[in-house]
């Protein structure tokens, strides 16, 4: 009887704890999410937006609008947006993780090249994305003068001018810019393994392969499947680094969703439908999320 | 005691702070006027330079208002201007873009100030009319320019070829590209990104071409003539993610013979280039039986935001009103004034170089002016990346671009 009350003061307590942040999200991020739903089924446009007497729902209209008009390229952002997160993701985690292998090892200088490493991360996206817009120029840029002295190329590339390499330069510059993210996430990771484990298992004869295929990427399972999901999120809604080096040119082949929605809302002034397009890249996340929720408690409950 | 000494003076400090701040107060409240709050977007020290004469200007002539200016971005420009109409933080006065000015009377952000005691009928067409909607007046034009030709005089010598001139027709021009592109400069370049800072500069080829921004098909000539340049070499294809400024610091470098360009590029070749040996004419002619080039006008307009009380507003656009302010502020901006008679006065009609703006100027046409016009600015700047990068043919563009254009109306 005494347990009993005791537990509902506790769980009184746990709510009392949990209110600022439910108060917090509930204003900042609730708010603008139901606000920007509103938005999205209305048709505020520069003709109607001084008029809220002509703010009509109009249902999903908006929606069908972004996928079905010749004019609107919400498809092909959302195509664009896959190609540059996947390649973004696949190249930052494969080298991320070479990384966090090599100064998971100490050596003379280890904790000095960590820093170093972590350079790009803490650079501003911006700047981080002119210098990528200068290094790719045509003519003069670093990159092309390289590869023109290594005679990989004869004549310069035209990186940013045509839109196929638009988007292999832009995922470039993220791979550099993530890097950094994904080797620390990892490197957090790997010092959970005990180091017996190793000791253990290299008396049973195991070579470095099978060490790191049996051993150390299961153990460090949660880790990688954080570092994928996190870092799926964070590119699928890069913005400024897009904004900076092509603004979505050239013809729309680096438009992402997110700077479609921007373009939409605060250069067309369409901002029904910047919401809609906005709103589309919130559900893509979203099923990402509850993907990521799903995981944690999984291996939250395993343990 | 070291310690004690440190508080006492933060505490100092403190008070004094509060007491200037204070005082502030109480000045501007003793002074009682009413503010004028003005924003822009100017940068470089001689325009901040010109605001201030104006600003000092307007509060000496009269005692009733107190005008200040506040720089905001010009890349955040028109997001901050939209978002201030949602939260309702803004000021007096807004200087923007004409292009936009459509737009943001639409949106509601101006006021109608018909009532206003200014000389309307001074102001040049093309201007007035992107600061008017239905007939009534929102603003007043601040200052226009538009595009011309610039041209290395050096690199023209060292070719051994002519300067262009009144009479160049596209042929010539491109003969002329032609022949300067060689060792690592290109003819021509000039700014194509992929905002409405491009298609400023490449929406005269099409009108020129005989086109419009709602008849493409008939300005397909445009497209032709950038693609066979572009694939020649004589005209930049690096122009596709070049801003203006991008395109003048290449002039500059003389990494370009010609450039298309604005006269707020002037005081920047004086400063950085002081050597530059270059001249200005008009934009090439379709061909010798055409009349002169069409241009796009540029420039900034003054509009009053829609407020109870837009005395204090409609004030300063009165004292700007004044042909001699209007013409000492365009001096120091490097654009020109918007009324016809103010222009003509000699520190641009003697000046060769500024003469030639003033006659491109004669044959120069506003962007729109429609409240959609950044939708159309963006499908007719698409269809120019998709010639100059050779993704279309120049009929395939025109006839996409067409029916892209044809959609938005």
């Amino acid at each position: 009887m005494k347990r009993k009350r005791k537990l509902a003061g506790g769980a009184k307590m746990g709510f009392l704890f949990a209110l600022p942040a439910a108060v917090y999200m509930l204003v900042f991020i609730g708010y603008p999410m139901i606000q920007n739903l509103i938005l999205s089924f209305k048709n505020v446009d520069v003709f109607s937006f001084a008029q809220p007497q002509n703010q009509k729902f109009i249902g999903f209209q908006n929606y069908i609008e972004l996928f079905t008009s010749s004019n609107s390229i919400l498809t092909k952002s959302i195509i664009n947006t896959l190609i540059f997160t996947v390649g973004s993701i696949f190249f930052q985690f494969i080298i991320g993780f070479g990384l966090a292998l090599l100064f998971n090892k100490k050596f003379p200088g280890c904790s000095f090249f960590r820093g170093m490493t972590m350079i790009s991360w803490l650079l501003p996206v911006t700047v981080a994305g002119l210098l990528f817009k200068f290094m790719f120029a045509s003519s003069g840029g670093i990159i092309n003068q390289f590869l023109m002295a290594l005679n990989l190329i004869d004549a310069p590339m035209e990186w940013l001018l045509k839109p196929s390499t638009a988007m292999v330069a832009i995922v470039i510059a993220n791979i550099w810019i993530g890097i950094p993210f994904n080797m620390m996430l990892l490197i957090t990771g790997l010092t959970t393994i005990p180091a017996d484990i190793y000791e253990s298992c290299s008396l049973d004869g195991a070579n470095k392969v099978q060490t790191l295929f049996k051993i150390t990427i299961p153990m460090i399972k949660p880790a990688i499947m954080s570092v994928l999901t996190l870092g799926f999120v964070y590119t699928f809604k890069v913005f400024d680094l897009v904004w900076v080096m092509t603004k979505g040119g050239p013809i729309n082949s680096t438009e992402l969703v997110s700077t479609y929605a921007y373009r939409l809302s605060f250069e067309e002034f369409q901002f029904s439908k910047g919401a809609a397009a906005a709103n589309v890249l919130f559900l893509i996340l979203l099923v990402v999320g509850i993907f990521y929720i799903k995981l944690i408690n999984e291996e939250e409950e395993s343990m | 005691m070291k310690a004690k000494k440190l508080a006492a003076l933060a505490l100092g400090l403190g008070t004094a702070c509060m007491t200037v701040a204070g005082l502030g107060m109480a000045a501007s409240a003793e002074e009682g006027k009413k503010e004028v709050v003005i924003w822009d977007y100017f940068e470089t020290d001689a325009q901040k330079q010109m605001m201030q004469t104006l600003i000092d200007g307007f509060n000496e002539s009269q005692d009733e208002f107190t005008a200040s200016h506040t720089y905001v971005p010009f890349a955040d420009y028109e997001k901050q201007l939209t978002l201030g109409i949602a939260s309702g933080q803004l000021p007096d006065l807004v200087i923007l873009d004409g292009c936009g000015m459509a737009s943001f009377i639409q949106l509601g952000l101006f006021g109608d100030i018909s009532d206003a005691d200014i000389n309307w009928d001074e102001y040049i067409a093309g201007p007035l009319e992107s600061t008017m909607m239905d007939g009534k007046h929102y603003g007043i034009p601040f200052a226009t320019n538009c595009t011309a030709l610039y041209y290395n005089k050096d690199l023209f010598d060292a070719a051994g070829i002519d300067y262009p001139n009144e009479e160049t027709t596209w042929d010539d021009f491109r003969e002329m590209a032609k022949a300067l592109t060689k060792d690592g400069v290109f003819g021509f370049g000039n700014a194509a990104t992929n905002t409405d800072e491009g298609t400023f500069q490449c929406l005269q080829w099409l009108y020129t071409a005989g086109g419009s921004y709602t008849d493409i098909e008939s300005g397909v000539d445009a497209y032709t003539l950038m693609q066979e340049m572009i694939e020649e070499g004589s005209w930049t294809k690096e122009c596709v993610n070049w801003t203006q400024s991008d395109v003048n610091n290449n002039f500059m470098a003389g990494n370009i013979a010609m450039q298309q360009n604005g006269p707020w590029q002037i005081p920047g070749i004086e400063a950085n280039a002081p050597d530059l040996n270059y001249g200005v004419t008009v934009l090439p002619k379709r061909n010798a039986d055409a009349g002169q080039a069409t241009s796009i006008l540029g420039g900034e307009n003054m509009g009053v935001v829609n407020k109870e009380d837009m005395s204090g507003a409609k004030a300063f656009l009165q004292y700007y009103d004044q042909t001699d302010v209007m013409v000492e502020a365009m001096k120091l901006y490097g654009s020109y004034p918007p009324k016809t008679e103010a222009a003509k006065d000699s520190y641009w009609t003697d000046d060769p170089i500024q003469k030639a703006f003033l006659t491109q100027i004669e044959t120069s046409i506003p962007r729109g002016p429609s409240a959609l016009w950044p939708s159309y600015s963006s499908a007719i700047q698409t269809g120019f990346q998709e010639v100059m990068t050779s993704a279309k043919t120049p009929e395939q563009a025109a006839a996409d671009t067409q029916a892209a254009v044809d959609a938005i109306g």
